[in-house]
C-alpha cells in the first residue's frame, strides 16, 4: 500500500491577513506559513492507516516555491516516509495543480491519494475532484467519521477511512447525516475537518525528519502546460461587520428579518 | 544558505530564534502543545496550587523531557537554543508548569545525563525521559542560598553506603502534592569539605519530605518542598562522578539553568506585551482607543524595546553556549539578570494598562506578574549575577569587547 498525500504551504490561519491596497494580493511580509490544516488531517489519516490499518508507505507531495520544503519537513517530522517537491515559482490554478499531480501519480503509482478537501488560502475545493477526473479514478470527497473527535476511537488514533479488499470505505458528512460509500482502489479521497485531530511532531520525529528523502522536481521537467485558465481580478477584504442591534420583541425580530435582512 | 539571495547575504536572514530546521519544527510542536494542552489547564492548576502530572507525562511523550540529552542516551540531542525555545513557549502560558519542567529536564535530567556513568544512566534515564519519575536537584539549604559553598549537608562513606545528613530548602519537584515526595534527586553534599553529587531516590532510608511549602507568591502549579536527610543511606553506586569533584558539574549546569530561566522571563514578557497591545487597541477612554494616549504609548514602547533587547541577548547567549563546557558564566548570568527584570517590568506595565481588569485573574497578567518575581531570585539572585559578572569581567576585561 502506498499513499500519496498532498501538502500545500498556506498562511497561518491564526494570522491576520491584510489585502494589499491595490488589490493584487495579500501582504506577505512577516507572514507565518503552515501546512494547510486540511492537508494536515490527510497526513494524520495516512499515518493512522500506516500504523493501525495494515501498513503503508506515506509519500508527501507539495507544489510551489522552494520554501515549501518547510511544510514537507513538518509532515516528515509527523512520520511520513519521504517527500516530493515540484518546484514551481509561478502562480497555478486548481487545474494546473491537478495536472502536475496527475504526472506525479503516474510516476509514483499510489493506491490512494489523500488530499485536504480544500486549501484555506483560496478555498477552491476543486483540485481533488479534477485530479480524479484526469486520472479517471473513483473519488470520495469530504471524508469524515462516525465517531466524534472526543471518542475512544479518536483517542486511540484509529483511522476513519477503512481499507480492505482493495477498497476504501469512506464516511461523508452530507446534509442531514452521514453517508458511507465504498470506492475501489486506486482512488482519490479528500478529507474534511472532523476526520481526526492531527498529532504534533514529536522530538524523535523531528530529529529523524532531516534524514528522510526530499526529492525536488522542477515543474518544467514534467512537460505539461500549467498556464492558469483563471485570472484573479482583484482581492478585497470582507466588509467590516456592523454593530449588532437589540430588538424588543420576537415580533420585531421576525419583522426585521423579513423586511431588512430579507432572510425569511 | 551561503549564497546571495534577493540581494542579501545569508547572515542577514539568519533566524536567531530558530536557526535550524529542527529548531523551527520544535517551536511549532511546542506552540501547538501550549495552545491545545497547556493553556486550557493553566488557570485552574495555579489557582489550586496543584502539579499536573498527566500534562508532565504528555511532555514526556512528545520527547520534551530529554531535549538536551544525547541521542545515544535516548534524548533528542538538542542544544541551549532548543531549551530557550521550549521555556519561552511554556512560560507564555504557565510559568509554574515550566518551572517544574525546568527542575526536571534541566536540573535533573540534563545534569544527570552529563555526569552519570553508563550503568546509572541505563537504570534511571528511561524513567525520567518518559516522565514516569519526577526529578529535581537539591542545592539550596535553609541557611545557605547564594553562599552555596556554605552548605552544611554532609555525606560520609560507611562500608558500601554513604550516610547523608542535612536539609535542603525550596526544592522544586521536591513533592508532587502535600504528602508525596518526588522520585529522584541530585543532591549536593560535602564530602571532606568538597562538594559531591548523590542520586537520592524516594524510599531510601532516612530520606523524607520535611514539608511541602505553601503560599508561594507565584509559580503555584509547581511544587516546592523542604527535604530532610537524616542518616540517609545512599548506596555507594549512587555517587555521581568522582567524590569531591562536583563543583564543576554544579557550575556548568548553572549556566544552562540560568539561560533557561531567562527564557522563562521572555515568555512572560511576550504574553504581557501581547495582552497590553490588544487591550490598548480595543479599550476606549476619553473617546479614543487607549493607544492614542501618550502615557500608554510609553508603556508599550518601552516594553517592546526591552523585550526585543532581552530576546536578542538570551538567544545570542544560547547560541554560543556549549553544553559540555564551562566558561559562559558572565553571559548566562547577564542574560538572566537582564531578562528577569524585563519580565517583571513588562508584567507590571501590563497590569497598569489594563487597570482594574489587569488586577483580576481572568486576564492572566496578574498571575504572570507574581510568577515573574521568582526569576529575580531562583537559580541565582540578581545580586549573585552582579557579583559573578563583576568577578569575571575584572579577571578578563577583554570579554567586554568579545
Amino acid at each position: 500500500m502506498k499513499i500519496l498525500v498532498t501538502v500545500k504551504r498556506v498562511p497561518d490561519p491564526n494570522a491576520t491577513i491584510r489585502v494589499k491596497p491595490d488589490g493584487t494580493g495579500i501582504v506577505t511580509d512577516n507572514l507565518k506559513y503552515v501546512v494547510n490544516p486540511f492537508d494536515e488531517i490527510a497526513i494524520e489519516e495516512a499515518l493512522r492507516i500506516k500504523e493501525k490499518g495494515g501498513g503503508a508507505e506515506v509519500v508527501l507531495v507539495s507544489i510551489g516555491a522552494k520554501v515549501a520544503q518547510e511544510q514537507l519537513r513538518t509532515g516528515l517530522a509527523m512520520g511520513a516516509d519521504r517527500a516530493i517537491l515540484v518546484v514551481a515559482e509561478q502562480d497555478l490554478d486548481p487545474l494546473g495543480v491537478a495536472r502536475i499531480l496527475q504526472k506525479i501519480v503516474e510516476q509514483e503509482k499510489p493506491d490512494l491519494v489523500l488530499m485536504g478537501k480544500q486549501a484555506i488560502d483560496d478555498d477552491a475545493n476543486q483540485t481533488g475532484q479534477m485530479l480524479a477526473a484526469l486520472l479517471q479514478w473513483p473519488q470520495a470527497t469530504f471524508a469524515s467519521k462516525k465517531e466524534s473527535l472526543e471518542s475512544e476511537a479518536e483517542k486511540n488514533g484509529l483511522p476513519g477511512i477503512q481499507m480492505a479488499n482493495g477498497k476504501a470505505q469512506v464516511v461523508r458528512e452530507v446534509d442531514g447525516g452521514l453517508e458511507t460509500i465504498e470506492v475501489p482502489l486506486p482512488a482519490v479521497v479528500t478529507v474534511d475537518l472532523r476526520l481526526n485531530i492531527p498529532r504534533y511532531a514529536s522530538l524523535p520525529g523531528i530529529m529523524k525528519a532531516r534524514k528522510k528523502e526530499l526529492k525536488e522536481i522542477p515543474v518544467a521537467e514534467l512537460g505539461i502546460d500549467v498556464t492558469p485558465k483563471l485570472r484573479v481580478l482583484r482581492l478585497e477584504p470582507p466588509p467590516k461587520r456592523k454593530a449588532g442591534r437589540k430588538v424588543s420583541s420576537v415580533q420585531e425580530l421576525v419583522h426585521l428579518l423579513h423586511t431588512e435582512a430579507k432572510v425569511i | 544558505m551561503n549564497t546571495q539571495r534577493d540581494g542579501n547575504v545569508w547572515w542577514k536572514e539568519f533566524p536567531l530564534h530558530a536557526p535550524t530546521e529542527e529548531h523551527r519544527l520544535l517551536a511549532h510542536t511546542v506552540e501547538s502543545f501550549v495552545r491545545d494542552e497547556v493553556e486550557p489547564q493553566a488557570q485552574s492548576y495555579n489557582r489550586d496550587e496543584r502539579f499536573n502530572r498527566e500534562l508532565f507525562r504528555r511532555a514526556g511523550e512528545l520527547g520534551l523531557l530529554g531535549l538536551t540529552v544525547p541521542s545515544e542516551d535516548g534524548g533528542a540531542g538538542l542544544d541551549a537554543t532548543a531549551a530557550v525555545i521550549v521555556h519561552e513557549a511554556l512560560s507564555w502560558s504557565d510559568p509554574g508548569f515550566c518551572l517544574a519542567y525546568l527542575a526536571h529536564a534541566v536540573l535533573f535530567v540534563h545534569n544527570f545525563a552529563t555526569n552519570a556513568n553508563e550503568q546509572q544512566k541505563r537504570r534511571v534515564l528511561p524513567q525520567v525521559l518518559s516522565g514516569q519519575w519526577i526529578g529535581g536537584m537539591c542545592m539550596t539549604e535553609p541557611e545557605a542560598g547564594t553562599d552555596v559553598l556554605g552548605m552544611r549537608t554532609t555525606a560520609e562513606l560507611q562500608g558500601d553506603h554513604y550516610v547523608l545528613n542535612g536539609r535542603k530548602m525550596f526544592i522544586t519537584n521536591g513533592a508532587i502534592d502535600d504528602n508525596t515526595l518526588g522520585d529522584v534527586f541530585l543532591v549536593y553534599a560535602k564530602t571532606g569539605g568538597k562538594i559531591s553529587t548523590f542520586l537520592v531516590e524516594k524510599g531510601m532510608p532516612g530520606f523524607t519530605l520535611g514539608q511541602r511549602l505553601h503560599d508561594k507568591l507565584g509559580m503555584r502549579s509547581s511544587m516546592t518542598a523542604e527535604l530532610v536527610f537524616d542518616h540517609c543511606l545512599v548506596p555507594a553506586g549512587n555517587l555521581i562522578g568522582e567524590e569531591g569533584a562536583s563543583l564543576q558539574h554544579m557550575m556548568r549546569n548553572l549556566e544552562i539553568e540560568r539561560v533557561a530561566l531567562a527564557a522563562m522571563s521572555l515568555g512572560i514578557a511576550m504574553r504581557c506585551l501581547e495582552t497590553m497591545v490588544q487591550y490598548a487597541n480595543t479599550r476606549h477612554a476619553f473617546g479614543v482607543p487607549l493607544r492614542e494616549h501618550g502615557q500608554i504609548q510609553r508603556y508599550i514602547g518601552d516594553s517592546y524595546a526591552e523585550f526585543r533587547a532581552a530576546r536578542s541577548y538570551v538567544y545570542d547567549v544560547a547560541r554560543r553556549l556549549d553544553l559540555r563546557s564551562l566558561g559562559n558564566r558572565a553571559d548566562a548570568d547577564g542574560a538572566k539578570l537582564f531578562a528577569a527584570r524585563v519580565g517583571k517590568n513588562i508584567a507590571d506595565r501590563a497590569i497598569q494598562v489594563l487597570g482594574g481588569y489587569g488586577y483580576m485573574g481572568e486576564y492572566v497578567v496578574e498571575r504572570l506578574w507574581r510568577d515573574a518575581k521568582l526569576i529575580e531570585i531562583g537559580g541565582g539572585t540578581l545580586e549573585a549575577h552582579q557579583k559573578n559578572i563583576t568577578k569575571d569581567l575584572c579577571r578578563a576585561p577583554e570579554w567586554i569587547r568579545r
